[in-house]
């Protein structure tokens, strides 16, 4: 069952076409990979679909419905979460704070609930401390747990941020570049938690430039080239793929 | 069990207890046949510090904004004074210059919350959307073009006059002058702590946490889910109302407005006060206040005992505030009890 479908998707930035009719489509429990050369269109694939910028034509369906140019909020909500390719993270507030931010329906995120400290947020309240406790253990980040964010590297960055979106168990995860700047330890790491996530049913679309992780670990992997899919296709086919050398290596 | 264990636990809850406890001393003093003298020269702290808690209302609105939100709001004081001309122009009886309605005050302290509000909705629809300065360029603005329009139109503000023969409650009910001084001290501080109770319940509850994300970097806050414009909207529409409360009581002690009193001086004075102190942290705001107000009160009495002419006076009092500032700034740039961590400054 088709979860993400992109359609004769384009997007123009002044003139020039970073996504130039570009059509994708991602079933329910897959793990696909998309990788390309600097300037293929990978991130503005990802603006697109997560609704940071909105597409100049074509459409973007999830679960079945348009959600072409959707606020984020409104998709994150819907359960289509994404990640940074430069990590974002909130420096002003701890680790602990990062991850419980992203907790879902929390009724004290509304003034009455939260002026009258209402029954409904201190159960929620409770739900979320724990779980975004189990969330910072399992990314070992439990040492940092009460640290501002600005003070973690860039590898822990990484786990925070996936710590923080995994927080609102969503059903489609677009993870832009997670393994950039990572060591290679943290790097097999990430990838075995990718691979979990995805073993327990939620659907992962990652990016990446590293080819041997992101070949390892995907189903399927997409090669975007000037801003359209150049191959589409399990992984070991696509590397032997003549086009694809070319696109990574020139003629 | 002493009464100190049966306290409750939490900032917000002994604020509001203290708040309610003030507010019914404050009533029943003035209910009752019961009158106090203030030592002559000592008034002077009084009215100082009736105007220091109705800033306090100010300080802690602006602070929701700024320094929990990361709001810049540069034109505080047009919500304080939407708030106090809707009371006046609503309860003032027979004002001779200016219009005055005559409603009951209550009344008219209810319109002027809502119409500061209103006031804090519109501009905030017209900027909030935009990048963060644009806020700051329309805040600045409607401050100034709200004050000319008060000394302009005669017919409604009443020029540089103001308006005139608003309702002292307090007055009426406590009797003589300086027993409503004591009144309306208590009575102000009592309502300036239940604001700092609400305000912190509602920053200590996840709804704070979204507003601190909000501050630190908007397209996270959204990415996960949070609907960012609408809790700008509310954090300035919050602080513009509770600035519009402030005008209004203002206006129902002092019994009359002009323009003089909502001056850029009101929005610089909460700034400083709030960037003394430290932004996003309640008391400190509260705390940076007193200190600038409690510098121009004390200047006061200096100037009796260096040989310059008042106004020089009042000259050397900025530098000294500039200077005051330049160094919280160069050694303590989250302010004096500010946290430098929360506020992602180097120190």
């Amino acid at each position: 069952m088709t979860l993400l479908d992109v359609d004769g998707l384009e997007k123009e930035f002044g003139g020039l076409l970073a996504i130039d009719d570009l059509s994708l489509s991602v079933d329910r429990g897959e793990l696909v990979g998309v990788m390309g050369p600097n300037g293929a269109g990978k991130s503005t694939l990802f603006n697109c679909i997560s609704g940071v910028v909105e597409p100049t034509a074509g459409t973007v369906a999830f679960d079945g419905e348009d959600v072409t140019g959707e606020q984020p909020e409104v998709l994150a909500r819907r359960g289509l979460v994404r990640t940074f390719q430069h990590t974002r993270q909130l420096d002003t507030m701890t680790v602990r704070e990062n991850v419980r931010l992203a907790a879902p329906n929390q009724p004290g995120e509304r003034t009455v609930p939260a002026l009258t400290r209402s029954q409904g947020m201190q159960e929620t309240e409770r739900r979320v401390v724990e779980r975004a406790d189990e969330l910072i253990e399992a990314f070992e980040l439990d040492h940092l747990a009460d640290e501002y964010a600005s003070n973690l590297s860039g590898g822990q960055r990484k786990l925070l941020e996936l710590a923080r979106v995994l927080m609102l168990d969503p059903d489609l995860l677009l993870l832009d570049e997670p393994f950039a700047g990572v060591n290679p330890t943290l790097t097999n790491e990430i990838a075995d938690r990718i691979r979990e996530l995805n073993d327990e049913g939620m659907t992962v679309v990652v990016i990446e430039h590293e080819l041997e992780t992101l070949t390892a670990l995907v189903d399927r992997l997409v090669v975007l080239t000037q801003g359209s899919v150049l191959v589409d296709g399990d992984p070991e086919t696509v590397l032997d793929d003549e086009r694809v050398v070319e696109a990574y290596l020139g003629e | 069990m002493s009464v100190a264990d049966r306290l409750p636990e939490g900032d917000a809850e002994r604020a509001a207890l203290l708040g309610l406890g003030l507010i019914a001393f404050a009533l029943a003093f003035a209910a009752s046949p019961l009158t106090a003298i203030i030592p002559t020269g000592l008034s002077v702290f009084f009215e100082v510090g009736v105007l220091f808690v109705v800033y306090g209302i100010l300080v802690l609105g602006l602070d929701l904004q700024y320094g929990h939100t990361g709001l810049v709001n540069f034109g505080h004081v047009v919500f304080f004074a939407v708030g106090g001309y809707t009371v006046a122009i609503l309860a003032a009886q027979n004002s001779f210059s200016g219009t005055s309605l005559g409603y009951p005050w209550p009344l008219a302290l209810v319109a002027g919350v809502i119409t500061a509000g209103v006031v804090g909705a519109i501009v905030g629809a017209t900027s909030l959307r935009l990048r963060d300065d644009f806020l700051a360029i329309a805040t600045l603005a409607a401050a100034e073009i709200f004050h000319s329009v008060t000394v302009n139109v005669q017919g409604i503000f009443g020029g540089s006059t103001g308006i005139l023969s608003i309702p002292r409650p307090i007055r009426t009910a406590a009797g003589d002058y300086d027993t409503m001084m004591i009144v309306t001290l208590v009575l102000f501080s009592g309502l300036t702590a239940l604001t700092y109770a609400g305000l912190t319940r509602l920053t200590d509850a996840p709804y704070g946490r979204v507003l601190r994300a909000i501050r630190a970097d908007e397209l996270v806050t959204r990415s996960v889910g949070k609907s960012v414009f609408t809790y700008k909207m509310q954090a300035f529409v919050y602080g513009a109302a509770l600035a519009g409360f402030a005008g209004g009581i203002f206006a129902l002690y002092n019994g009359a407005l002009s323009p003089e009193f909502f001056t850029i001086q009101v929005t610089v004075t909460v700034w400083i006060g709030m960037l003394l102190g430290g932004a996003s942290n309640h008391r400190a705001v509260l705390g940076g206040l007193a200190v600038i107000m409690g510098l121009r009160l004390f200047s006061r009495f200096a100037n009796d005992a260096v040989p310059v002419t008042a106004t020089e006076f009042a000259s050397l009092r900025l530098i000294a505030i500039g200077m005051i500032l330049v160094l919280v700034i160069r050694y303590r740039p989250a302010g004096i009890w500010g946290d430098p961590d929360e506020l992602g400054v180097d120190s």
